[in-house]
């Protein structure tokens, strides 16, 4: 008996996987089918933006951290919280649409690229570049 | 059910107290998520429920669940439930409060590949144990071991969960709510989800909370035989700083031994961030 109710439970099981997938095979391929999300538009995020940092540590100034992976508003609260252990960056604001966290680096301290970069790892994204907003002096 | 009440009551306090963190990426509301927290920090989660059942019996549940980032990518999570069963005899009858088992899980994230400013794919893998903390019929007596994968999908507005979860029966199982019962067999949960947001329809610069509708399929299959299958629309409701999700579970299909059969479920959940 067991085992009859054990090979109905499996075929059962097998009937709902399958209506499942299909489902989800129909999702998958409406979601395709649509036109490219506008938050996710990685070619055109960084054009109006200035020139790639890759110094190995941010001097005063202004920066644009280009971040994919942000996909909801508590993303933020992440992102606020694993930048604010790092000494010398101040007021992140994290534009979701774009993907684009800017920071200010007030001075003294001059926070490393690889700390920023673990940083949004241990947040939970992918920091795809920095870029100067401004640095001291000048402007981009 | 005062002392539910109050147990509820202490949950959300020492949520409040234990909490100086942040919270993961959008999770259903009755699956696993492929989200982890960070380091060092401490996610905490409450969840209520009211299971209905044929000839009007009922069950009430408390849910607290602690998630804690060891390294980048590998969390534990402790998840410790609390029943109020209004049951016929021979179950735990009219008013009986007790804890529920313990369930410890090591999560290690095996993938994540981000797409775009939103768009992510993340995968992961989990283990762990029910552990006997169960009282007055509402646990085991021994110590039940688990594993599974998630994998979660976020392509613009939509979002997918698709989750495995092995549990090998050494005793007697934990309690499950949907089969008002426990069981001797081993058991899999296997659940899909999808959410799609209707609110906003672009992020911006501002800080607004998203708004999700959710629909998953929930199902626990032993290998006695029993199972169910159950189809549970939620909306989830989630700020850079609190979540709050409102959901029910409908059973679309059933077999279950010697208990009564459930009709509905509601819940509603709370996650704090400080």
């Amino acid at each position: 008996m067991p085992l009859l109710t054990s090979a109905r439970s499996v075929r059962v099981a097998a009937q709902y996987a399958a209506a499942a997938s299909c489902i989800v095979t129909a999702l998958l391929t409406a979601c395709a089918s649509q036109p490219a999300t506008r938050e996710a538009t990685p070619d055109n995020i960084t054009a109006h933006l200035g020139a790639v940092h890759s110094a190995p540590t941010l001097t005063p100034g202004h920066y644009a951290l280009v971040v994919f992976g942000m996909s909801c508003p508590k993303c933020i609260s992440n992102v606020d919280l694993q930048l604010g252990r790092i000494a010398g960056i101040v007021n992140p604001k994290v534009d979701m649409k774009h993907g684009i966290v800017t920071i200010e680096v007030p001075g003294p301290a001059e926070p490393s690229r690889d700390a920023i970069f673990r940083a949004i790892l241990d947040a939970g994204f992918t920091l795809r570049e920095i870029r100067t907003l401004s640095a001291a002096g000048r402007t981009q | 059910m005062k002392q539910l009440h109050m147990l509820a009551l202490c949950g959300f306090i020492a949520t409040a107290h234990l909490t100086g963190s942040t919270a993961t990426a959008q999770e259903m509301l009755s699956m696993p998520a492929a989200t982890s927290p960070s380091p060092n920090v401490l996610i905490p989660r409450v969840q209520a429920r009211a299971y209905f059942y044929e000839e009007r019996q009922s069950l009430l549940e408390q849910d607290l669940r602690l998630e804690y980032g060891i390294v980048r990518d590998l969390s534990i999570s402790l998840d410790l439930p609390m029943y109020e069963g209004f049951f016929e005899a021979p179950r735990a009858s009219d008013g009986d409060f007790g804890l529920g088992d313990l369930e410890a899980i090591i999560e290690l994230r095996i993938l994540r590949e981000d797409f775009g400013a939103v768009d992510t794919l993340r995968g992961a893998i989990f283990a762990g144990a029910e552990l006997p903390t169960g009282t007055n019929g509402f646990g085991s007596n021994g110590v039940d071991p688990c594993l599974g994968g998630v994998l979660t999908g976020i392509f613009g507005r939509h979002g997918f969960d698709a989750a495995a979860r092995w549990t090998f029966v050494t005793d007697e199982s934990p309690f499950l709510p949907t089969l008002a019962s426990t069981t001797s067999a081993d058991f899999a949960n296997l659940d899909l989800g999808y959410a799609f947001r209707f609110y906003p329809e672009s992020y911006g610069e501002e800080r607004v909370p998203a708004w999700y509708a959710t629909l998953e399929l929930n199902s626990l299959w032993t290998t006695s035989g029993e199972y169910d299958v159950l189809l549970s629309p939620g909306v989830l409701l989630e700020a850079p700083t609190y979540a709050v999700e409102i959901g029910l579970q409908i059973p679309i299909s059933s077999q279950v031994d010697d208990a009564p059969e459930l009709r509905i479920a509601a819940l509603i959940g709370l996650r704090l961030i400080f």
